[in-house]
């Protein structure tokens, strides 16, 4: 009798996988304004 | 065009690119079956932590160089390398605790390879701090750049803290002397999301440099090098 290996379930962490992704958007975007409203000061 | 306005156009692509990334990581590479998604912050950590490396390495060799010639140019480029590496290792220190949490179980743990990346952290940290408390620009710059030479010297540690001891931390799986042990799908969104933080950390360091000759033609710092 043939046997089906068992895979194991995919872990459910996406939570993790937004909230990193969030913090990076949000440190670039924060600096990219930074810069541009320090570089477009006269 | 202005340098600064050089750099924005290419930040602007950067992030265009980086969008891009997200676009691709999140719906368009498969997930990793033993880490699940969060395997997927793989994608902006290890790109984020290489340029945090590269930017201190450059920190360091242009000290280095300064020290010998003496050019604005030098200490000027490492000031804005300073300030994008310090924005990068910020992101790597954020996203790693996030991922650690999920696969490793713990948020942060003092092994050799996360005790040494907040060193440079602080290091950066220091870096800046010096830039900014010391106003004569020739004793500032010589001051910066030997903390730019310690903190090239600090980098090779870092990467190498992994096979050094034992650690928590994986092993490289990209930057390494063998091929890569990726399947190609996840290697191809890799390789775009290091280009798009190449572009951002050339493009800031770009605005950045122009910030500085801007301060320094705005305070008549003829720069005493000599």
């Amino acid at each position: 009798m043939g046997s089906t290996p068992i895979m194991p379930d995919v872990p459910r962490n996406a939570a993790y996988m937004v909230a990193a992704y969030i913090v990076t958007a949000v440190i670039l975007l924060a600096y990219a304004l930074s810069l541009y409203r320090r570089t477009a000061k006269p | 065009m202005s340098l600064a306005r050089k750099g924005r156009w290419i930040t602007l692509v950067g992030l265009v690119c980086l969008a891009g990334v997200y676009v691709r990581a999140l719906a368009f590479t498969p997930v990793e079956r033993l880490q699940g998604p969060a395997q997927k912050i793989f994608y902006l950590h290890v790109p984020a932590a290489l340029w945090t490396e590269a930017a201190m390495v450059l920190v360091g060799l242009a000290g280095i160089f300064y020290l010998f010639l003496r050019d604005p140019r030098l200490d000027r480029f490492a000031a804005a390398s300073a300030e994008v590496g310090t924005v990068f290792a910020t992101i790597v220190l954020t996203t790693g605790p996030i991922w650690g949490k999920p696969v490793w179980g713990t948020w942060w743990t003092w092994d050799a390879r996360l005790t040494s990346t907040l060193f440079l952290f602080f290091l950066y940290v220091g870096y800046l701090l010096v830039r900014g408390a010391v106003r004569d620009p020739g004793l500032r710059a010589r001051y910066a750049a030997v903390l730019g030479i310690c903190g090239l010297c600090l980098v090779p540690f870092i990467h190498l803290s992994v096979f050094l001891f034992r650690t928590l931390h994986p092993q490289p799986i990209i930057v390494k002397p063998s091929a890569p042990s990726l399947p190609g799908s996840m290697l191809a969104t890799w390789l775009f999301s290091l280009a798009a933080f190449t572009l951002l950390y050339v493009g800031f360091v770009t605005q950045r440099y122009a910030l500085s000759l801007a301060r320094e033609a705005q305070h008549g710092e003829h720069a005493d090098h000599a």
